[in-house]
């Protein structure tokens, strides 16, 4: 049982990071290869305010959140946008697009390894988490934030994007862009907004995760980014619920090989997780029909 | 009549029995059968969405087919992969430009015998010159496809599909966004191939092309074969008619 | 002259195994296959050299062999595997696959060396071997870039269908570049391996993929003299940048993004745009009077 509260932790900040990179991917079709950077670079800077003055929990938290979404906004205004104006085809996109996103994601981690020389960094907060037992499991509050939080946006997206007018006018781009543009959607404007709105989170959940943990690496992002990859895959391209349900499946799967002492095992699972959904089922658990093969 | 009609079976070269292509519940093709011979040119009119170009894709096996037979010269060729059908001898144009974009007008147009055994190769790689001359393209051959103007990139692909002098011709719409000089031009050109043994098929909107170029018109209408003869004889028929105008519009005009 | 040459030997030798890394990632991308395999080729190909001569104590070339065609076979393997997925998720899944060969080593036991990794596998390779080795591999790429058999991989690149309405047999090019792709990745493991005398699994990590595509998206995609290019710059870089050295991390991701939206063509495409400009400068003029005529 313990251990199920462990998982649906991690699952918690898996959901958190992988959202963005759903939400971005599967409307506007960019797979943001610098997500993790965003997440790490976000909370790295919440780590380099605290350090000049201590700082509450929510001050850490708006702090990186901020710092996320301008990252974001400005990788898509900068990089994302330039190439997407230049590129003749959705396909040759593709490519470049992620290229660039890995340039990108060179920048802020440069910074912070040249900062914190490759260490780990945690935040100087006036908030400390506290341990409490629930039906005799033990339970640190930032656990709890991290499951409310993880399980509120999770769900609050989700029923976002299929019931209000921008979630259906991005999910439109996300099926069709050219049709959707001439029904009047502004696609450079969503886009923005998008990529900011994803930028967010990823500084929401390097706040928390580094909160949860102490403190992180400045490698920790783009980890996360093969993960977000495999639980966006294993979901279904498109499908927020299948995000959620891949992020606590991923974080479930890892816990189980931890449990069992195979620890240096436990990044396979994610990979070969990829591997067997892409061969058995390439639109995921509840992804589109679309199936994208040549 | 008897032997007649054994005789025309026999020299047929191309035979589409009964053939449908069906994407979900949409019938693009619904169940047709014609037969074209060597030494003609044929051509498909029919209004936009009449399944004209799924079918010229069916006959190069690039679209799947849910049921029917091509037969090419007595030899059943249904069941074989798409890009056999270019050795058999079939070689067609597509309704958009598709070129190489960082590939020479030659390289272009050398592509299109790239695949042929070597023999028939070598007497292709030959022939670049003149055909690039016979088409027009001679004077730019060194340059890119996004260097010549659309009519000219048109021509580019005509000489990549008869460099490898094919048995038959697919031609789908050759003179879209050419203006009339051009289409007269490309007109001339097909007799030319003609002349030379190449059976063409042609799918056009531009009916006046396909009555002046045409030696046999089909014409098609929600997938199925609604007429089919000489062009005057196609273009009177009244099915025909009100394809193309509407219903009644024959008696009001 | 010499002088230099000894100093930077080192360097010399690692612009040589850079560049057939780039190329193993090079050459499916040439067929339009979007494969980071050739870097799990390289620690399959690492590893397996040097295992043979750990183990097994094979002498250097046969161990070179050894690795180069394990490399070759596990991922043409993968190839027939994934060969039906598209864009990013074949990227994805070869880039799993690339991860996996890591941790498979880091499990590995006495084999492998665990996370310590292989040691003492010192093979016997010179400066001309390796510049031999290279030349082999860049005379086979050139045959693939010319006449008949270059146009036809660019189309099974630019336009499948197209290449299939030609007669190309896609799947058939396609399969070769994997293991091409596997070979020549796998030898640049062995080489790297050997000359270095070890290898262990934090190597073939994610950041020797980004070191391959960042030369061939700078060098240029479409050739081979494009993956030299790239890996000049990159290796060359540092000892030039050294004055703003504490930068130079930051610089690589400038570089690599402005790359990614300025130069998709990358340096030899621009340089191969200019010539052609300049060499079809009448022919240009021409239509462009024509043009004017008819208008």
């Amino acid at each position: 049982m313990q251990d199920l509260l462990n998982a649906a932790t991690l699952g918690s900040i898996y959901l958190l990071f992988a959202l963005g990179m759903a939400l971005v991917w599967g409307t506007i079709g960019i797979l943001n290869f610098a997500h993790g950077a965003t997440f790490m670079f976000s909370a790295f800077i919440g780590h380099m305010v605290s350090k000049e003055t201590e700082l509450p929990f929510l001050g850490v938290i708006g702090i990186s959140v901020l710092v996320g979404a301008v990252i974001s906004s400005l990788t898509q205004l900068l990089a994302f946008q330039p190439i997407l104006k230049r590129s003749k085809s959705q396909h040759a996109a593709e490519m470049r697009i992620l290229i660039g996103g890995i340039g990108v994601a060179a920048i802020p981690l440069a910074l912070a390894q040249r900062e914190t020389r490759s260490s780990p960094f945690g935040f100087n907060s006036s908030y400390k988490s506290e341990v409490f037992e629930v039906l005799g499991l033990r339970l640190t509050t930032t656990s709890a934030i991290i499951i409310v939080a993880g399980l509120a946006i999770g769900v609050g997206l989700t029923v976002w994007l299929r019931r209000s007018r921008q979630g259906l006018a991005l999910r439109a781009i996300g099926v069709d862009a050219e049709t959707s543009a001439g029904m009047g959607v502004n696609r450079p404007l969503l886009a923005f907004t998008t990529m900011a709105v994803a930028g967010g989170l990823a500084g929401l959940a390097g706040a928390l995760l580094t909160f949860h943990l102490g403190a992180i690496a400045p490698e920790t992002g783009d980890q996360l980014v093969i993960k977000a990859f495999a639980i966006i895959v294993l979901g279904g391209l498109g499908s927020m619920l299948g995000t959620v349900i891949g992020a606590y499946v991923l974080a479930g799967a890892e816990t189980f090989v931890l449990v069992m002492n195979w620890g240096t095992w436990v990044d396979a699972v994610s990979f070969g997780l990829i591997f067997l959904i892409l061969l058995a089922r390439p639109q995921g658990l509840l992804g589109r029909k679309e199936v994208r093969r040549t | 009549m008897t032997d007649t009609t054994t005789v025309r079976r026999r020299t047929a070269l191309l035979e589409v029995q009964d053939v449908a292509v069906h994407f979900g519940g949409v019938k693009a093709v619904d169940g047709i059968t014609l037969e074209m011979r060597p030494g003609q040119i044929y051509g498909v009119l029919g209004p936009n969405g009449s399944g004209k170009s799924t079918l010229l894709g069916a006959m190069t096996r690039l679209t799947p087919l849910t049921r029917g037979r091509f037969v090419l010269d007595g030899k059943d060729y249904t069941r074989r992969p798409a890009r056999t059908v270019h050795h058999m001898g079939i070689a067609r144009t597509f309704q958009t430009v598709r070129l190489l974009e960082d590939r020479s007008v030659r390289d272009n147009i050398l592509l299109g015998q790239d695949t042929l055994p070597k023999q028939q190769r070598k007497e292709a790689g030959a022939r670049v010159e003149e055909v690039m001359e016979r088409v027009g393209v001679r004077e730019v051959a060194q340059l890119r496809p996004d260097e010549l103007s659309y009519g000219m990139q048109r021509r580019v692909e005509f000489a990549r599909a008869i460099i490898g002098r094919p048995r038959l011709l697919l031609l789908d719409e050759p003179t879209a966004g050419m203006n009339s000089a051009e289409r007269a031009e490309i007109g001339v050109l097909m007799k030319q191939l003609l002349e030379e043994g190449i059976t063409q098929f042609i799918v056009e909107h531009d009916v006046q092309m396909m009555v002046d170029t045409c030696d046999y018109l089909f014409a098609m209408n929600f997938g199925k074969l609604i007429a089919q003869g000489t062009p005057q004889e196609v273009v009177r028929h009244p099915d025909v008619q009100e394809a193309y105008l509407g219903k009644g519009a024959g008696r009001d005009a | 002259m010499s002088d230099w040459y000894y100093m930077n030997v080192v360097l010399i030798q690692t612009t040589l195994t850079t560049l057939l890394l780039a190329l193993s990632i090079q050459v499916p991308l040439r067929f339009g296959v979007f494969s980071f395999a050739g870097v799990g080729a390289f620690g399959v190909g690492g590893y397996g050299a040097a295992m043979a001569m750990v183990h097994l104590e094979w002498s250097t070339w046969p161990a070179v062999l050894a690795g180069t065609l394990a490399a070759g076979a596990a991922v043409f393997v993968l190839g027939l595997v994934v060969q039906q997925l598209s864009g990013l998720y074949m990227g994805m899944a070869t880039i799993a696959f690339t991860l996996i060969v890591s941790v498979v080593a880091v499990n590995g036991g006495d084999a492998t060396g665990g996370a310590g990794g292989l040691y003492g596998a010192l093979g016997e390779i010179t400066m001309t071997h390796i510049v031999l080795v290279v030349l082999a591999v860049v005379a086979l790429l050139q045959w693939t870039e010319m006449k008949g058999l270059g146009r036809r991989i660019d189309t099974v690149r630019e336009d499948p269908e197209l290449a299939n309405a030609l007669g190309i047999n896609i799947a058939g090019y396609r399969q070769m570049s994997f293991l091409v792709s596997g070979l020549i990745g796998g030898l640049a493991g062995a080489l790297t391996t050997l000359l270095r005398s070890t290898i262990t699994p934090a190597e073939v990590n994610f950041h020797l993929v980004i070191v391959a595509l960042t030369a061939i998206v700078v060098g240029g995609s479409r050739s081979w003299i494009g993956a030299l290019i790239g890996a000049v710059i990159f290796v060359w870089l540092p000892t030039v940048l050294s004055f703003v050295e504490e930068w130079e991390k930051v610089a690589y991701g400038f570089i690599v993004a402005a790359a990614a939206i300025y130069l998709p063509t990358g340096v030899l495409g621009v340089a191969k745009d200019s010539w052609h400009r300049f060499r079809t400068r009448e022919e240009r003029a021409r239509v462009a009077a024509a043009l004017q005529e008819t208008s």
